[in-house]
């Protein structure tokens, strides 16, 4: 079993930020019916999304987003160990978008960089590797990036998708720290890679270089497995999360999942008895943005902070792979929260 | 339960009037039986009867009668 337990991390600051153009579903679609446009965003839930322009890819957003973090944290760049950069959506097959990341935050060559190539689980994922390296060594500081620009694949004639992806970018500081009595992260990791054609772009990597069907380059989904995966795994990974880390489920201040779909995230919530209230929902605003739309709901979610304590957030990445995981932490209150608009890249 | 309820059941699901429904009635004929209603149908069975159906047999259901079908091989209606 892929859990880990591990001390001694902390959340500094996390920035979200996505693109400036707006698209709204309901006015702007022109490729379906009304009636069926409002039937999609009734049930996805997506009202409107910000779609990049083709200048403005996931290195842009995070590095807006990074540069806004190290800002508000007097964080030199140089004194930053290591960069973490989570996307499906890279800049470039080669190099690593880490390395422009690198290269655009002005970064150390001391500083390790690398790309971690997972999608809507990415962020659980990219933390717990994180955490590893700042529990296990020397390393003090690290940052991880987190962004997607899905709509760059979703073909605007497949109703599946078209309506549902918002793009977005991220960065989260984290630092090792020391304080007796924090709680440890919890992480509870897994994968099943015999869902690997639900979630798909078929063309333009080494198997199938220039396909033949130009739609092959799109993204395709299919929905009634993906639905069938979610229920079935999300709720004993939630109950998995909590049972590891012996938590009451009380004792969650906020279930941060990966915002899919607005009527598969209700459906899960009823299934997991998980109060509304403490199910923060931004898919609304700004559509399904992948992996990244969970640090995205923690800083646009509206969450309720007490300045006496730290919020207990369980965090639910799920998705292409299949791969799914979750991360129990805490988010101190003095932890900075940040959200920003990029005009252009 | 009998298939007068279940019917009814599904009824409530699509936003139909029961009257006219029929086990033999085609999914053809019923316009929020589409590729966002079979995520409805599958999200219902699995709420209130705990039934997780799988997308091949999804697509294999071509009327009301296989859906009741369904409920019967799980207990569900008799």
């Amino acid at each position: 079993m892929a859990f880990s337990q591990l001390h001694g991390c902390s959340i500094r600051a996390i920035c979200s930020s996505v693109p400036a153009r707006i698209f709204d579903n309901l006015t702007e679609t022109t490729e379906f019916d009304p009636t069926e446009v409002d039937k999609v965003v009734k049930m996805a839930g997506v009202r409107t999304r910000h779609v990049a322009s083709e200048g403005i890819c996931s290195s842009d957003l995070c590095i807006a987003a990074a540069k806004r973090v190290l800002s508000q944290l007097q964080w030199p760049a140089e004194s930053v160990d290591a960069l973490i950069f989570v996307t499906q959506s890279p800049d470039y097959f080669l190099p690593s978008t880490s390395s422009l990341a690198h290269r655009g935050l002005g970064m150390s060559d001391q500083c390790a960089a690398f790309d971690v190539g997972l999608g809507c689980s990415g962020y659980p994922y990219a933390l717990w590797l994180a955490s590893m390296m700042l529990s296990s060594g020397g390393l003090k500081r690290v940052l991880v990036l987190h962004g997607e620009t899905p709509t760059r694949f979703a073909d605007k004639s497949d109703r599946a998708v078209a309506l549902l992806f918002g793009d977005a970018g991220s960065a989260t500081a984290l630092e090792k720290t020391a304080i007796p009595g924090a709680m440890p992260w919890s992480f509870n990791l897994h994968t099943d890679g015999t869902g690997w054609r639900d979630l798909i772009v078929e063309g333009g990597g080494f198997r199938d270089r220039t396909p033949t069907d130009a739609s092959k380059l799109f993204v395709a989904m299919n929905g009634a497995n993906i639905f069938n995966f979610t229920i079935k795994r999300i709720p004993a990974l939630v109950e998995e999360a909590l049972t590891c880390s012996a938590t009451a489920p009380e004792a969650i201040d906020y279930f941060i999942l990966h915002q899919s779909n607005l009527f598969i995230m209700k459906h899960l919530a009823k299934k997991m008895k998980i109060s509304e209230s403490k199910l923060p929902v931004t898919i609304q605003r700004f559509g399904s943005t992948g992996g990244p739309s969970v640090p995205l709901t923690i800083t646009q979610g509206n969450l309720t902070r007490p300045a006496d304590r730290a919020l207990k957030l369980l965090l639910v990445g799920y998705g292409v792979g299949l791969s799914w995981g979750s991360a129990l932490i805490d988010l101190p209150p003095e932890a900075i929260l940040d959200h920003i608009v990029i005009d252009q890249a | 339960m009998n298939q007068e309820e279940a019917l009814k059941w599904f009824a409530e699901l699509f936003g139909l009037p029961v009257a006219g429904l029929s086990p033999d009635t085609p999914r053809t004929g019923i316009s929020n039986w589409d590729s966002l209603g079979v995520l409805t149908l599958m999200a219902a069975l699995d709420e209130s009867f705990n039934i997780v159906v799988n997308d091949a047999d999804m697509r294999a259901m071509q009327k009301v009668g296989d859906v009741l079908n369904l409920l019967r091989q799980h207990g569900k209606l008799t």
